[in-house]
């Protein structure tokens, strides 16, 4: 399941005085499989790019290729597209309405048009991979907390088994081991079943050390598309576009300026660590 | 007495079913007392579900205990005629800036708070002037507030309290839908109110980075207050707050992981600077 974007426009209001380019010729290759960070600053497009891949929004400009068919053909077949391209969007928690957890999972498959038993298994197998223990199944969804409304959310979109899945700002709102769990969750569900996963985000310390790939959106163009340490190696340039690159980048940075002889490309905690000892020791 | 006190609080709702039987009773709030200053840059941190919010609504008395007296600048918040004059002493900032604004033009939105109080129109004018310029958004003033990025809307709304003249801001998650640049922004201009202005801050938040600075952290757990002190004696307790479900900054976080593996430095280091005197670099 790859999809390739070729020269990608999108123009709000075009040939009137309002005109804005929000996204501007973006050629990109997502292959089957990849885990993919996409980070920008709010009015970068990264929400918009996302909702051409599942066919929300109509490019203005250019082809986007799914497996080899143009979705923009006359014969593609959209709602099939739709339900390969999984989109959960921000607070996706607004979007329950059920009486219970369960029921509001169904409702996805349901609406595929697949019988019940089939329904069933895929909301139970989606609940599951989302870690949510079996006691909550039928309690009402307003019940749970903030971090399992959110995965009820999730496992609401996996029923209806999309093979790619892109998450905005999964981790809004949540505590800080909320946070964790949910990328763990989502990790772990993406080695057992090699989807493709799109992670929108505008905080790199939650990206870093969860992601193959680092797809940084600035005015509606890629700016950097590269693994997650030669992204951050431009961490002045990130700041200038508002970003920021995970803390531990600046440290190692400051240390090296003062003359400790450390790798400055470290990104996670762990790897720092172990470098500065590393220095400290020679 | 400080600005905010709270003696002994207790909130407790009652869980209904669909059919409006009691399914149980759960205690937001247990037992909470706290003394504040004026003055004081508070924080206040707790994973989703610790009573934090609940708690602060308290000091403006959108909620009033079930048990327990709160005062707000000797007022007691259960006393209903009291009740504009509270909320005009403490003032509140919610989550998402789009729920709060409400004017056209953003000086006007400003306005209406003091307008609403009944000052006069020349006074109006100038508070809407010293707001703005306070948080940094004279220059957006005849903007349209849907046309701000999120950080400036939060400060649009900073704005519009701060115009009421209150002695303490609230501010419960000001940048949980903002991005990084958003996030320094509103805290940035906080911070402003805090020491410039002398504004009492009691900040909710999820973002560790962000209360570094604080006078005093309290950190809730299950209604109650599990933690107090300086935002250096939290962050000395790395393994307890993560029992709590939170965590420290990244830089407090390698300092910790440093020391364990025998490099000695001192617990809470909070900033890229101390680790780098520490480390003698």
């Amino acid at each position: 399941m790859s999809i390739i974007l070729d020269h990608v426009n999108y123009i709000y209001g075009e040939d009137t005085s309002l005109e804005v380019k929000a996204l501007d010729d973006i050629c990109l290759t997502i292959p089957e499989g990849q885990f993919i960070g996409v980070i920008g600053h709010t009015g970068s497009g990264k929400s918009t790019l996302m909702q051409h891949l599942n066919g929300l929004i109509k490019a203005t400009g250019g082809h986007i290729y799914f497996n080899g068919e143009d979705i923009y053909d006359k014969d593609f077949d959209m709602k099939k597209l739709r339900s390969k391209v999984g989109l959960v969007f921000q607070y996706p928690e607004h979007q329950l309405f059920e009486i219970d957890v369960f029921s509001d999972v169904c409702f996805g498959p349901k609406n595929l048009g697949l019988d019940k038993k089939e329904v069933e298994l895929r909301a139970y197998d989606a609940l599951r991979k989302v870690g949510l223990p079996e006691e909550f199944f039928y309690q009402s969804p307003f019940e749970l907390s903030g971090g399992q409304k959110r995965r009820v959310a999730i496992a609401g979109v996996l029923a209806m088994k999309p093979e790619i899945l892109i998450l905005d700002e999964p981790t809004a709102g949540l505590d800080p081991m909320g946070r964790d769990e949910i990328l763990d969750q989502i990790k772990q569900l993406q080695r057992e079943t090699g989807m493709t996963i799109l992670l929108v985000s505008h905080s790199m310390d939650d990206v870093a050390e969860y992601v193959d790939r680092i797809i940084v959106m600035n005015k509606g163009a890629v700016m950097y598309d590269d693994e997650p340490k030669k992204v951050f190696s431009h961490y002045k340039e990130l700041e200038e576009i508002g970003l920021s690159a995970p803390q531990v980048t600046y440290v190692m940075h400051a240390l090296k300026d003062k003359g400790l002889d450390v790798e400055v490309d470290a990104i996670t905690i762990d790897e720092a660590a172990m470098d500065i000892i590393k220095a400290l020791k020679k | 007495m400080g600005i905010i006190r709270a003696k002994d609080v207790v909130y407790e709702y009652i869980r209904r079913d669909e059919d409006g039987n009691v399914e149980g009773i759960t205690k937001a709030v247990d037992e909470v007392s706290l003394d504040i200053e004026q003055g004081q840059f508070i924080a206040i941190v707790g994973h989703n579900g610790s009573g934090k919010s609940t708690f602060a609504k308290h000091i403006n008395a959108i909620l009033n205990p079930t048990e327990g007296t709160i005062w707000v600048d000797g007022m007691d918040t259960n006393e209903e005629e009291k009740i504009w004059d509270i909320r005009q002493t403490a003032g509140m900032v919610f989550q998402n800036p789009d729920n709060q604004i409400i004017g056209q033009v953003v000086e006007e939105d400003v306005g209406f708070g003091p307008e609403n109080m009944g000052i006069p129109t020349k006074e109006i004018w100038e508070r809407v002037e010293e707001s703005l310029r306070a948080v940094g958004m004279y220059q957006y003033r005849k903007h349209s507030p849907n046309k701000l990025s999120g950080g400036q809307k939060q400060r649009v709304s900073i704005a519009g309290v701060l115009a009421m003249h209150p002695k303490c801001i609230i501010l419960d998650e000001p940048t949980a839908m903002l991005d990084p640049n958003g996030r320094k922004e509103v805290i940035r201009a906080v911070r402003g109110l805090n020491q410039v202005e002398g504004v009492t801050v009691i900040l909710i938040t999820h973002y560790m980075e962000e209360i570094v600075h604080a006078d005093k952290v309290f950190v809730m757990d299950q209604g109650k207050i599990a933690m107090e002190g300086t935002p250096k004696e939290i962050f000395s307790q790395v393994e307890k707050l993560q029992g709590l479900r939170l965590d420290v900054p990244q830089v407090t976080m390698l300092a910790h992981e440093l020391k364990k593996q025998g490099i000695p430095l001192p617990d809470g280091i909070l900033t890229t600077k101390e680790l780098m005197e520490a480390l003698g670099v």
